[in-house]
């Protein structure tokens, strides 16, 4: 896997490049002096508790719900969902 | 006190007006406008509830504060059975499976969903430009833009279309199109309102934010909205903010701006004198003004964006055309998906993702978002000692009027850079307000996280000192 994904493949956009107004904010945050510059000392990590989860148990969704999933299918053929041809590499 | 809602809720309890009357009166003047503020009417659903409402009165039944008031929903919120486009290509035939909690709670409480709202393509701008619909027009100058992302909601408040708005606050999102006309808008405490059916931009700052035409309105709608949410894990418990504690404002004593923010040469300088002329007015009531130091606006912008970018990026990768959204096809699945998302995508959108993909691949993401996440961190580290010496850090919300409608798009670094003053205070998750006095786009009071009473306490300490 020495392949190079550049980011027309990474975000699945054909054709495309680095813009130059994206590139310029990046400059700034590559030339930039934070005062905490040791990221694996972050302590403002955005954690959650996990002892307030909720109950691990299926909640059945509605009829409504459901009818509107599938409504939502882009494509549909004798009472199948289609979805596109997968080719192996 | 000033609230559209209670006058309304008078005039309903009173049968001045029937509910009916009024619904109808708004989506006349929603379809009407010419401010591309609508993505879509709700009108069957909306004259049901009304007609409801009417009934109770009718029959001599009470009425809550909410029930029968009419509002706007920005076009990013599922509300079920009604088409949820983010203003954009893609999902512009995708209906709401499901509602989202903070809307769902208003619905409970009886308020009535008119419009869906135009807005930035999936909250992806600062002038409501970016979107299939049109550029939204300024309530105030129609030649001018009507602000971003939530344009549509701030423009319908302002032109009272709707009582109130629910729009969606990632970088400054409801802030400043509130500034742009003339409302108020309000970025609460991150974690305050439910995410839940809130179509993701940026998760990490993403909040829902009410628009509305007082300050009294605000507390009403963020009480409502407000709580812990089992669907949203960043949610936290708040406790009801009450009219009677928003009144006293005598526990304010010191009020702190950022030095730099104001010495900078990119503001205006009509923004700048009234800004400093409001600071005179706060230091005759005798509360101590301290200017502090804050981080240069360049870092601000890069920071938020680099992280909001990366965030999107991994967001709208579910977007390709596979369960849903305008699916296009072509020889397999993988040029299916890339066909489906370059041809329904944005200019705008596409350089986030792209940009968000950068950040993250290797070799960049140690160089740039590590380094942007320590930024991060050292901005809520500076927000945490400024609140140790200052009760309210007041700051403009722009630094220059509203562009024309045309000029944003073409510059997207100068519109990424205009969002200077209120990209900080989401990185720190603060709790934010737009009031529309101070200077020509407005001014936001900000407070210490979780402090959102403290903010409405001190706009409303504001509107009687300027």
């Amino acid at each position: 896997m020495s392949k190079i994904m550049t980011v027309d493949i990474l975000s699945s956009i054909k054709g495309a490049q680095p813009s130059e107004a994206v590139n310029k904010l990046f400059d700034v945050i590559k030339n930039a002096q934070p005062t905490n510059n040791n990221s694996f000392n972050n302590n403002r990590n955005h954690c959650l508790s996990i002892n307030d989860l909720r109950e691990d148990e299926v909640i059945e969704s509605s009829t409504t719900e459901k009818q509107i999933i599938i409504e939502n299918f882009p494509k549909e053929k004798k009472g199948y969902l289609v979805v596109s041809k997968i080719i192996e590499e | 006190m000033e609230s559209q809602i209670h006058k309304i809720h008078q005039q309903l309890v009173n049968k001045d007006i029937t509910c009916v009357a009024l619904v109808s009166e708004k989506l006349n003047a929603l379809k009407a406008n010419t401010h591309n503020t609508v993505n879509s009417t709700l009108d069957d659903l909306a004259l049901n509830l009304a007609a409801k409402v009417d009934s109770k009165i009718t029959n001599g039944e009470t009425i809550g504060l909410l029930e029968g008031i009419p509002f706007g929903i920005k076009d990013v919120y599922m509300l079920q059975g009604t088409t949820t486009t983010a203003s954009s290509d893609l999902l512009k035939n995708y209906k709401s499976a499901y509602t989202a909690t903070a809307i769902q709670k208003l619905l409970d409480a009886g308020a009535i969903p008119v419009v869906k709202e135009n807005c930035d393509s999936f909250g992806h701008g600062s002038s409501s430009e970016n979107t299939i619909f049109g550029a939204v027009k300024n309530a105030i100058n129609p030649e001018l833009v009507g602000g971003g992302s939530s344009g549509g909601s701030a423009v319908n408040v302002a032109k009272d279309y709707t009582v109130f708005s629910i729009g969606g606050d990632t970088g400054g999102s409801v802030r400043q199109p509130a500034g742009y006309n003339h409302v108020y808008g309000l970025k609460p405490t991150y974690g305050r309102i439910s995410r839940y059916g809130l179509m993701a931009y940026a998760s990490s700052t993403d909040c829902v934010g009410p628009i509305a035409k007082s300050v009294e309105d605000i507390r009403i709608i963020l009480n409502v909205m407000s709580g812990k949410d089992v669907k949203d894990q960043t949610t936290y418990a708040s406790a009801e903010i009450n009219a009677d504690s928003i009144s006293d404002t005598s526990e304010i004593k010191s009020v702190g701006y950022f030095k730099n923010f104001i010495e900078s040469d990119a503001i205006d300088p009509k923004i700048k004198a009234d800004f400093l002329s409001t600071i005179e007015k706060i230091k005759a009531k005798g509360i101590e003004v301290k200017e502090l130091d804050f981080f240069q606006s360049d870092i601000l912008v890069s920071t938020y964006y680099t992280l909001a970018m990366a965030e999107t990026a991994s967001n709208l990768s579910r977007l390709d055309g596979s369960n849903y959204g305008n699916r296009i096809e072509d020889k397999n699945l993988k040029e299916s998906y890339a066909v489906t998302r370059s041809e329904n995508f944005s200019e705008e959108t596409k350089r986030r993702i792209v940009g968000g993909n950068q950040v993250l691949s290797q070799g960049f993401s140690d160089e740039i978002y590590l380094k942007s996440l320590a930024l991060r961190d050292a901005i809520s580290e500076n927000f945490e000692e400024d609140f140790k010496d200052v009760d309210i850090i007041l700051s403009p919300v722009t630094p220059s009027t509203p562009p024309e409608i045309g000029n944003s798009l073409k510059d997207p670094h100068a519109m990424y850079l205009s969002d200077a003053y209120t990209v900080g205070f989401s990185l720190g998750q603060l709790p934010t307000l737009t009031v529309p006095q101070g200077t020509e786009t407005g001014l936001q009071i900000t407070a210490a996280k979780t402090n959102d009473e403290l903010v409405l306490k001190f706009a409303n300490f504001l509107k009687d000192t300027i």
